[in-house]
């Protein structure tokens, strides 16, 4: 799908300060429907608070962000219940969207098996390696089939064949005409992205 | 509005990960009757300690539960979760289990310390436990690290037990009340009606301060989560 002129998610001239440190000075970023957005930038340029404000989960100091419909959003380190299982997340997370017990792990699974989650006998997640935690962490983001995808380099920990495999998956969000904005590292895959977003160095490394 | 099926998940998902801690299982139960047995002085003073000990191990069950779980519960309240119904599903776990450990302990006081009046002793306990959970949210909730709940709760709880029983500072504390229907199961004197009563207005209390630090803390989302809900019905 091309994408679409209406935007998924505008950020607009978003201030962000830790204390005296500002980390985000006048940003804007913006994702269609059907787009993948790779948002780069040096370490401490404010990525992780910039996709963790397009979540909601960090108010900015100044500026707006607006998305339209659901937003899924993993971040870099999973946020999970160190003793349930994969299935018990799932249900967990299906059930903030209505999704029912059944419904929830048929669908959950069935993102696990496109990522390459180990099949077998159910693990707490604090027995899984940090790449399987991390498939479940992404499987949980797609879980109620969002419009906007905010992923925080979610292939940490992933061998070689399941990092090929994610950007494989970004590809078909993109035809389901989700919006993606992924924050990376990976030059090398830059290609695979429909337009790249570098946030300027953090003020501190600024010439 | 609040949905009971998403509290009742919550409460089950709660229940599952901290049965599934076995040790700390074995500590609730320990810590009460450590701080019960160890205080041997009198009846008064042993079941008093002891339900220090409970408050104690409760209360600190439930500000981990609060605490560990702070950055899934952001991710839950973006995935159209209420911040009321993160603390209701942790309420529905640890009220009853905290009954529980509460009506085992019952047992064996009544059957050390003969009260004059056991179901006094009972229900006082029983409110010991059940202050514990609205303490553990609200400290839980309003503080950012393990570290500093920790302390705060080793301060309330020990203030409460250190200083003099007719104290202005122990009456403000929580578990004052329950303290006394204790005392009066015990002693077989003492106000029921009023220690009830107030113990129940400052359980509300500690939940309803618990609800305003957990809103402040989750706000954005909450607030991104409503939008979504208006913008485009839940799928079924």
């Amino acid at each position: 799908m091309e994408p679409s002129s209406a935007p998924t998610l505008v950020v607009s001239a978003v201030h962000k300060s830790y204390r005296r440190s500002q980390v985000l000075r006048d940003v804007d970023l913006s994702a269609a429907p059907g787009e993948v957005v790779a948002l780069t930038g040096e370490n401490g340029a404010g990525k992780s608070t910039l996709l963790r404000i397009c979540a909601g989960l960090l108010r900015p100091d100044s500026g707006t962000v607006t998305v339209t419909g659901h937003t899924g959003y993993c971040p870099q380190s999973p946020g999970l219940f160190e003793l349930l299982t994969a299935e018990e997340h799932l249900v967990m997370f299906g059930r903030g969207v209505g999704l029912s017990r059944a419904t929830s792990i048929d669908r959950g699974r069935r993102l696990l098996d496109g990522f390459g989650f180990p099949a077998g006998k159910p693990l707490a997640t604090r027995d899984m390696s940090g790449g399987t935690r991390q498939k479940l962490n992404l499987a949980l983001a797609v879980l109620a089939d969002p419009a906007l995808l905010l992923l925080d380099e979610p292939y940490q920990g992933f061998d070689r064949g399941t990092y090929v495999n994610f950007w494989d998956h970004c590809d078909v969000w993109r035809r389901q005409g989700k919006a993606v904005v992924v924050v990376t590292h990976m030059l090398a895959e830059l290609g695979r992205v429909d337009r790249v977003v570098e946030l300027p160095a953090h003020a501190s490394r600024r010439n | 509005m609040l949905s009971a099926r998403r509290v009742l998940i919550m409460a089950e998902m709660h229940g599952r990960d901290l049965l599934r801690r076995r040790a700390a299982l074995l500590l609730l139960i320990a810590l009460p009757l450590a701080f019960y047995l160890s205080a041997g002085r009198t009846a008064r003073f042993s079941v008093t300690a002891g339900g220090v000990g409970m408050a104690f191990a409760i209360a600190g069950a439930t500000l981990f539960s609060t605490l560990s779980s702070a950055e899934v519960d952001q991710r839950l309240v973006l995935g159209g979760y209420r911040p009321a119904e993160l603390l209701l599903g942790r309420l529905l776990f640890l009220g009853p289990l905290g009954l529980v450990i509460a009506g085992a302990f019952s047992v064996m006081m009544v059957g050390f310390a003969d009260p004059v009046k056991p179901w006094l002793l009972v229900l006082g306990v029983a409110l010991v436990a059940l202050q514990s959970v609205p303490l553990g949210l609200a400290v839980g909730t309003g503080v950012a690290r393990e570290l500093e709940g920790t302390l705060v709760i080793i301060g309330v709880v020990g203030i409460q037990m250190a200083a003099a029983p007719d104290s202005m500072v122990a009456k403000v504390l929580p578990f004052y009340q329950p303290q006394q229907l204790i005392i009066a199961g015990v002693d077989g004197q003492g106000p029921v009606l009023w220690p009830l009563f107030w113990t129940m207005v400052y359980g509300l209390a500690l939940l309803a301060l618990a609800r305003i630090f957990v809103g402040s803390r989750l706000d954005v989302a909450a607030r991104r989560a409503r939008d979504e809900r208006v913008e485009a019905p839940s799928p079924s």
